[in-house]
């Protein structure tokens, strides 16, 4: 775990775009590989823990956004799958958008001052 | 939507959820292990280190469950099951604190049924959201005008928006049938429309159809379920026989379906034939309208167009209708009275409910709090163990939902029984025979109200005390103190108890204001032996709402009635055992009109008063009038007792001549000879709306003789009321009111001969209320001994609450005491000291309570006093006074006995067990 300035606050909301962009890239993941990945990806180390990421998990599934399935990984222990359902990848898109202007607007405004 | 209803789903069912949720985490850690396996740890490094890198697994659980469900609803099914053993635990409380929610709900739900009825009165009809009423009203004057044939057929013609237009007349008619008694029956004179929009279907013959509503037309009867099954005997041959309604005769053609009472609460139907009658504008009979908004049209975009006809008409008659101005309402509004004063009294009986049960529910929460509070060392275990404090509250709150649900259940089935038992009778004696549509089952929206009202009172029960005994607990917890008696009853349950003691003296005190009323009535003595004499109303037989004007044919009409009336006086006389028979426009001992007369004898001054006598500083005095017919006097056997009574000469109508009662003599002439006197009335007609206009007096009449007290008055007034009598001839009275006088016995027996007699005498003389003089005021005691019985409820209730919050607080005040009550005894302090220092601050707020309520009942009772009866005597006497004072005594006593069980478990507490009991 980080502190001081290497801790990044992940902010509201961006947490399930991160997860569908990391599904919608390397196809369906168990929760432990999406942790590792968001850690991989993640320049500075990112402030998620299972204490964030299962609420997230178990949110996006009750949306109807993620689908978890019971598989085998190349180990051969068991773990469950999350892949993207078809509304995941239209959130995806949405989300995606989203994030789009609001980063282009906080940009904007900080060009400016 | 579909994440709430699989959190909802999730929250009532977790246990899949839950076993998947610990599969998962363990195949994470099973992974991670594998992870630092793979990097050179060995298995029991690797666990170790992975469940660090994990984190709480635990409080992950925690958080994914706040994710996947609700949890204020997840421990619901297993709160409710707790709370459902509660009631079997605590019996006790069950049936004190359920009886007392079922009283509040039902009484509830009671006042929102009837006031529904008034306020969102639905029809039975399928077309029932589209039938309306047509009104007109004089904008000038504030009345509704009911002259409106004239306007009905205009509107019948030019409406587009509205369709099947008719109008019905009201009339009482004796129902003869040949070789039957006379009835009263109701009878519509109305269009052939009205069967139709009303799902008008005979059960035999035909409905009445437009063909009869010709002039020409054979008079032709349809005939109501009830009065076929009670009149007719039900006969299968009632089909074209012939029967008298009144003076007229009309052939039966068909028998309605039971329930059909349309356009009200009708019997038996007539054609309205409106060529016959005056069409001249806002001339001929009085009537009601009713019609159907066209399919699509709403009730606004009729009124507009109907707005626009009234123009219209007012337009061609505007000395007629230059004020009138039609309105459409929905149909069943037509009973409703309008103006905001009824709105204010409808919202006073609304806040009245929610007051009811706030006090109820509050009392009910004392006691959910003292059983909460033996069991505080449970909620303590469960904190420890993580549950928030919103878990615990939502615990408590399921717990006392079962024991409101139970209660309404119970309020439910009491609602429903008193609905339909008091309910029809109350509205009955009240309102008359009610409307069709006034259907006194529970209705959706009661059921509705009965929900709301048991999750408030269950709100206010459950939620209050929980929130007090779950504050602070986690400090408490720290600080090592929860569960050993660290609770306290606070000053929210110091006003409930004051509350709860004020409102168990104030009942009581209700219920004496309200026997005094009941025997007010039942004591009203009528002065001669009214239990001899027969009480029959007498209608004469004029369609309702036409003017009595003093033209050719009224005159014809009285004189005919007087004839009437006179002759059957001479058969009812001639009956044996009947001593006398009389008339009177009010029966002795009901209500009577009051006037402000002047007498013209000067009481303060002496002498005559100045002939200018309305401009005078003569006193004004309030006398109560009742006009009876010469010979009344003689058959109630009234001694006279100065002067003389009445002659026939005296109804002749310049005779003016009046006697007096006893009661006057002594209040307006205080004392003084009455024979001789000259009153009359300080205004001829209306007093005029401003107390400064000039308004004429009326003329004088002279006191011819003076009568002991004869039950003049009204039953409810206090003290006796000044009786002025003025003879007069029946057929002029506003009511009249036949007084038969039997010889021993039970007059009852002779109701039968005085209707065969009154048949026989004139078929169209309706028969109203024939009873025992003594029981005129029946009605009015029966309404007022309801009110009794349910206040004599509501105070049982607030006292046995009483006792039982008291009892509960006292129990819980030496549950928590224990120990020093046991040190205080091992020290040898006196039996006095401990109760004194135990039971000080309980006793004290009991003696507040007392206080509280004994105030508001004496300023309740000067408000009364000062506000109805201003300068009457005092309305609380020294007796009432006592016996209040003296229930205040015996409240102490039966609180202080509530102590009794509580103060002898302190006293013989050991001083050993008492140091053990933590």
């Amino acid at each position: 775990m980080s502190s001081g300035d290497d801790h990044v606050e992940l902010l509201q909301g961006t947490l399930d775009l991160i997860i569908l962009r990391a599904l919608s890239t390397m196809g369906p993941l168990h929760s432990y590989a999406l942790a590792t990945r968001l850690a991989q990806v993640s320049d500075s180390p990112l402030s998620l823990n299972q204490g964030t990421l299962y609420p997230a998990l178990i949110r996006m599934e009750q949306k109807g956004w993620l689908k978890g399935a019971w598989g085998r990984t190349e180990a051969n222990r068991e773990a469950k799958f999350y892949s993207l359902t078809r509304a995941g990848e239209r959130a995806l898109t949405q989300q995606t958008e989203r994030w789009r202007r609001l980063a282009g607007l906080v940009d904007k405004l900080l060009l400016e001052n | 939507m579909r994440r709430t209803i699989r959190r909802l789903l999730s929250s009532l069912r977790p246990g899949h959820a839950e076993r998947e949720l610990a599969r998962e985490i363990r195949s994470h850690l099973q992974l991670l292990e594998d992870q630092y396996v793979a990097n050179g740890m060995d298995v029991e490094e690797a666990r170790h280190a992975a469940q660090r890198a994990f984190g709480g697994v635990e409080q992950t659980k925690e958080r994914q469950r706040d994710a996947r469900m609700f949890r204020w609803l997840a421990g619901w099914p297993m709160d409710l099951k707790l709370g459902g053993r509660m009631l079997v635990k605590y019996p006790g409380l069950t049936v004190v604190g359920g009886l007392a929610m079922a009283f509040a709900i039902c009484i509830g739900i009671v006042i929102v049924q009837v006031v529904s009825l008034f306020t969102s009165p639905t029809l039975p009809l399928s077309q029932g959201t589209r039938l309306v009423e047509l009104r007109s009203m004089d904008a000038a004057e504030n009345v509704q005008e009911r002259k409106i044939l004239h306007d009905v057929l205009e509107w019948r013609q030019s409406l587009r928006s509205l369709t099947d237009l008719g109008a019905w007349r009201d009339s009482s008619r004796n129902l003869v049938i040949a070789d039957g008694e006379a009835r009263p029956v109701s009878v519509a004179e109305m269009s052939a429309s009205g069967f139709r929009l009303a799902d008008g279907e005979p059960l035999m013959g035909r409905v009445l159809v437009e063909a009869d509503e010709r002039a020409a037309a054979p008079a032709v009867a349809v005939i109501g379920y009830h009065v076929w099954r009670t009149r007719f005997v039900s006969d299968p041959q009632v089909l074209g026989r012939t029967v008298q309604l009144g003076h007229e005769y009309a052939t039966v053609v068909g028998v309605m379906r039971e329930g059909f009472e349309f356009p009200v609460a009708h019997d038996v139907w007539l054609p309205l034939k409106t060529s016959l009658l005056d069409q001249a504008p806002r001339s001929g009979p009085a009537i009601s309208v009713f019609a159907l908004l066209a399919p699509g049209v709403t009730i606004q975009t009729a009124q507009a167009e109907l707005t626009a006809a009234g123009r219209r008409i007012a337009s061609q008659s505007p000395l007629t209708h230059q004020h009138l101005e039609p309105l459409v309402r929905p149909y069943a509004m037509m009973v409703v009275p309008d103006g905001p004063g009824d709105l204010a009294i409808m919202y006073s009986i609304y806040f009245f409910i929610v007051v009811l049960l706030a006090l109820i529910s509050g009392n009910v929460g004392l006691l959910l709090f003292a059983r909460a509070a033996s069991r505080e060392a449970d909620l303590v275990v469960r904190t420890a163990l993580g549950a928030s404090r919103g878990r615990l509250v939502a615990q408590m709150f399921a717990e006392a939902l079962v024991l409101g649900s139970a209660a309404a259940i119970a309020g439910l089935l009491a609602a429903d029984l008193a609905l339909r038992t008091w309910g029809v009778v109350f509205l009955e004696t009240n309102l008359g025979r009610l409307p069709f549509w006034f259907d006194l089952g529970l209705s959706p929206r009661a059921i509705g109200a009965a929900v709301l009202l048991t999750v408030a009172g269950t709100a206010i029960a459950g939620i209050m005390p929980a929130l007090k005994i779950t504050h602070g607990m986690g400090h408490r917890l720290r600080q090592n103190s929860a569960g050993s008696g660290g609770l306290q009853f606070g000053g929210v349950w110091t006003v409930v108890i004051v509350a709860q003691v004020a409102a168990t003296v104030i009942f009581p005190a209700l219920v004496y204001w309200e026997q005094t009323q009941l025997r007010r009535v039942q004591d009203f003595d009528a002065g001669f032996e009214a239990e001899h004499y027969l009480a029959v109303q007498i209608e004469r037989d004029a369609p309702a709402g036409d003017d009595p004007t003093a033209d050719a044919a009224t005159l014809e009409r009285d004189a005919r009635l007087s004839a009437t009336l006179e002759d059957l006086r001479r058969r009812l006389v001639a009956q044996p055992g009947v001593l006398g028979v009389t008339f009177a426009e009010r029966l002795p001992t009901t209500t009577h009109a009051q006037k402000i007369i002047e007498m013209g004898y000067d009481m303060d001054r002496g002498g005559p008063v100045s002939a200018a006598g309305s401009t005078s500083e003569a006193p004004l005095r309030v006398a109560t009038i009742a006009g009876v017919e010469p010979s009344y006097f003689d058959v109630l056997d009234a001694p006279v007792l100065a002067g003389r009574g009445f002659t026939a000469a005296d109804a002749l109508p310049n005779a003016r001549v009046a006697v007096v009662d006893q009661s006057f003599v002594d209040q307006v002439l205080q004392g003084r000879n009455a024979v001789g006197q000259q009153v009359r009335f300080r205004f001829a007609g209306r007093a005029p709306a401003n107390p400064g206009d000039a308004a004429a007096p009326g003329d004088w009449y002279e006191v011819i003789g003076v009568v002991p007290d004869l039950g003049v008055g009204a039953p409810t007034q206090r003290g006796r009321a000044a009786g002025l009598y003025f003879p007069d001839t029946p057929s002029r009275f506003d009511q009249i009111h036949m007084m038969v006088h039997v010889r021993g016995g039970d007059p009852m027996t002779l109701a039968p001969q005085v209707r065969d007699l009154a048949t026989a005498v004139d078929p169209s003389l309706r028969l109203i209320d024939m009873r025992r003089v003594n029981e005129a005021n029946d009605d009015i005691v029966w309404v007022l001994g309801l009110w009794l019985r349910i206040t004599v409820v509501l105070s049982s209730l607030a006292l046995v609450l009483s006792l039982a919050g008291i009892y509960a607080v006292l129990s819980f005040t030496v549950a928590r005491r224990t120990r020093e009550i046991g040190v205080r005894v091992a020290l040898g302090a006196s039996r006095q000291r401990v109760i004194l220092a135990v039971f000080r601050r309980p006793l004290l707020q009991v003696a507040s309570g007392i206080v509280v309520g004994t105030a508001i009942v004496f300023t309740g009772a000067w408000m009364i006093r000062y506000t109805e009866f201003p300068g009457s005597e005092r309305d609380l006497t020294v007796q009432g006074m006592a016996t209040i004072i003296a229930y205040g005594i015996v409240m102490l006593g039966v609180c202080t006995l509530g102590c009794l069980v509580p103060t002898r478990r302190a006293l013989n507490i050991e001083p050993t067990v008492a140091l053990r009991a933590e």
